[in-house]
Order: structure tokens, then sequence, then C-alpha cells
């Protein structure tokens, strides 16, 4: 069903939702809700409450789209980091739980994926994240992807890694700085 | 765990927080002074906004997923619009409904409403025992920061601390409640630059321990609007936690 909007259509669907247009918040729903249904999947562990999120998150989206501004963000990356956010705010507020399968086999699931953006273009910032990537060692490359995708802490990317905090900190910190000086040449 | 090739790691380290902010890799103790700080700080914030930006391309590697036909029939009955759809409706609408758990708490307020036609309902007993509630309000226009408010259930102290000065030039900002059932309360005209602090009369004591956010309009100089329907734009919003 997903309909193939431009970032510019989709965009202008968020803005008319933030005047209280339903309409075009069924747009914009139609258009990124598998997006982002994927998004809460990866990280939270059973259908039912990714869907009880994904919910949420458009809840989320209507009250706050008067906010959105297409000048400073691309509607697609307000979308997915509402839904991200939602996802790990429920992810952490239930107790323990969730499997702790190594990174590896993280980067598998990663790696068969298709790179290439599905439905609205973020083909640019995608280019460039993957490029920028690329200068990364591997293991930093790797855990950040799995930080964000499955949304862990250091702590629990330390125990999975098997390597201590402060190795994992590092590691992270020195991968992000590299990644945006290259993103922001 | 600065970079050892870096002369200043001032800002080098802002940045880096940011990141791990964006990238939710802190623990929880961790994370609430980030969001502290970002709430505080609009560099920390632009910052923090810049890494959403170029970590979201993240997910273009995630496969969709269709969601069940049922989600959306649930997302559609909650954002229902009362009356018309102009766009102040359709805001304070959208707060009233962020809880689907308040549904039920709506249909209470209306059958009170029915019961007691009197000028000011009982308000519904905020939570005993000294609760502060706790709002920090983000501006329409661009989402930063601009007031955080502090509010205490038991003595009704309310102070109101803005973290950048609202265009007082427009208009005189006036805070107001938003009540679970849709609506507004008005408190009253505020300062926009300094931090100041007042003590709610009974009535909006009331309301204030059970509203669901709070939110600021900037009202015509020399006027008060009527107390349940702001005249001037809303300019910031938040909505109000328990702390």
């Amino acid at each position: 069903m997903a309909a193939m909007l431009t970032r510019d259509e989709l965009a202008g669907a968020l803005v008319q939702a933030g005047q209280g247009d339903r309409s075009a918040f069924r747009i914009v729903y139609e258009a990124t809700s598998a997006k982002l249904l994927g998004v809460c999947l990866r990280i939270l562990p059973d259908r039912q409450t990714a869907e009880d999120v994904l919910q949420d998150t458009y809840l989320t989206v209507w009250r706050k789209a008067e906010s959105f501004d297409p000048s400073r963000a691309s509607p697609i990356t307000w979308l997915v980091t509402i839904a991200r956010n939602r996802s790990i705010d429920r992810l952490r507020s239930a107790a323990p739980m969730r499997r702790a399968v190594p990174v590896e086999d993280a980067h598998d699931l990663a790696d068969d994926a298709a790179l290439a953006s599905e439905t609205i273009e973020q083909a640019d910032e995608v280019g460039r994240l993957n490029t920028c990537l690329e200068q990364l060692e591997d293991k930093a490359r790797g855990v950040i992807r799995t930080a964000f995708l499955e949304g862990v802490t250091y702590d629990a990317l330390a125990q999975r890694e098997n390597v201590p905090l402060g190795t994992m900190k590092s590691w992270i910190r020195r991968g992000l700085m590299r990644l945006r000086s290259c993103l922001e040449t | 765990m600065t970079d050892p090739t870096t002369d200043d790691p001032g800002p080098d380290d802002a940045r880096a927080l940011a990141g791990e902010l964006a990238l939710r890799v802190l623990s929880p103790d961790e994370e609430r002074a980030a969001r502290a700080r970002e709430r505080s700080d609009p560099a920390f914030a632009a910052e923090v906004e810049a890494w959403n930006t170029h970590l979201a391309a993240f997910a273009a590697e995630v496969r969709g997923v269709e969601p069940s036909p049922l989600v959306w029939p649930r997302i559609q009955a909650a954002i229902e619009p009362a009356a018309n759809d102009n766009g102040r409706l359709g805001f304070w609408r959208g707060w009233a409904i962020g809880s689907t758990g308040l549904l039920a708490a709506s249909l209470v307020a209306v059958a009170v409403l029915i019961a007691r036609p009197a000028p000011v309902p009982e308000p519904a007993p905020a939570p005993a025992g000294g609760i502060t509630r706790v709002a920090t309000l983000t501006l329409s226009e661009g989402g930063a920061p601009a007031v955080t408010i502090a509010y205490d259930t038991v003595t009704g102290n309310l102070f109101i601390a803005p973290t950048t000065a609202i265009a007082a030039s427009a208009g005189v900002p006036h805070l107001w409640l938003v009540r679970p059932e849709g609506g507004v309360q008005l408190i009253g005209a505020i300062d926009g630059a300094e931090a100041s602090r007042r003590t709610l009369s009974e009535a909006l004591s009331g309301q204030a321990g059970t509203a669901t956010a709070v939110a600021i309009s900037l009202e015509a100089p020399g006027t008060t609007p009527p107390p349940t329907e702001p005249q001037g734009p809303v300019v910031a919003s938040g909505e109000l936690q328990q702390l």
C-alpha cells in the first residue's frame, strides 16, 4: 500500500497535518507506517508491543507535526527519530528482557537488507552516511550501527562484545567524531 | 575519553555527548543529565538534532513491515475532531489526546460538568503527598526549549523559568493549562524574560494537578483573553510530567 511520495510531498503532508488536516495525516501514515514499524520491530521484541508503540508514535506525530520545520529536517528523518526514541523508551521502561545476540549476527541481518532507500527519498543522506561509515574501523562501524538499529546502551554493547565499558565508549565516541567530521566535509 | 589528537576537547566533548544522546547509548543517569542540557542549551540541542539527521540514514536499511489494519482505526479514533477543524482547535485537541487512557478520564469529566453546572467544577483531586509536576515548554516554531515550569501540587506554588526570551514585542505571554478532557484554562500573564514564582488559587491548583500539558500564547498588550480561550497565537507548549 505504501504510497510513493517524494520528500517534498511528504513534507507538505506533514505540515498540513500540523495544521489539523487529518486527511493529510492519513497520507503521512500510509506512506511511512511500514518503515516506522520496521524501525520499532528492530528495537522491540514482539509485534504487539511494536504496533502499540507505532500507534503512540503517530499520536505524537499528530501532536507535534505543528513543530515540524521542512527547512530544517527531512520528514522521514523526523519521523524515524520519534519512532526510534519511543521504541527505546518502551524497551527501557519494561525491565529486563530481550535477546542477547552477538553483534555479529546483527551485522548479518543488516548486510542482507538492501541499503537502498525504499520509499521516500533519503538517498543523499544514506549515500553520505555509507561513504563515511566505510572510513571507520569495522568494530566502530558495527557497534554504532547496532546501537542505532537495536537501541542498546554502552553497557549492553560492552557485555555483548565482551569488552570493558571504557573500551566500548572509546570505540563509539571516536567513531562518532570521525563520522561527523567526514559527514560535514 | 577525549580524542588525544584534539587540543581543545571542550566543543568536541559536547559534540560527542550530543551524538551519544542521539544514539541513546548513555546510561539512564547520563541520559537524564544530557537531556537536561539539551533543554537548557540551544547549541547542544542543535547538535543533537544534527546527529539525529545523520544517524537516521541507518534506517534506510530497515525493511518496511506493513502494520496490522487495526492500527490506523485506533489512531483515527484518538484524533477524532470535537468540532470544526481550524488550526488552534487542532492544537488543543492534539494535546487532549496525548494518551489514550485519557479518553476515560474525559468521559468522567463530562459527566461531572453535566451533573454540576456550577461555574467552577470541583477540580479532580490532585495526587496526594506533595507531587512536583514539571514541564519544559518548547517553541512551536523550531522546537527550541523556551520555558521550564515546576509545580508543587500540595503548596500550589508554581515556578516559571524562561530559558530563552519569548518574543515579547509581539504580545504578552500568557500561561495556559491544557485539561485532560480537552480545552484550556488560563493561569495568567507571565514574565517572559525573568524567572518568577506564584501561588495558584485553589480552583486553579486542582486543575494544575491534573492538566496534561501547559502552553503559552501571546496576547495583545492591555487585553485579557477569556479564561478558556486564547486569542493570540500559541508560541510554546510542553507536556506536564511528574518529577
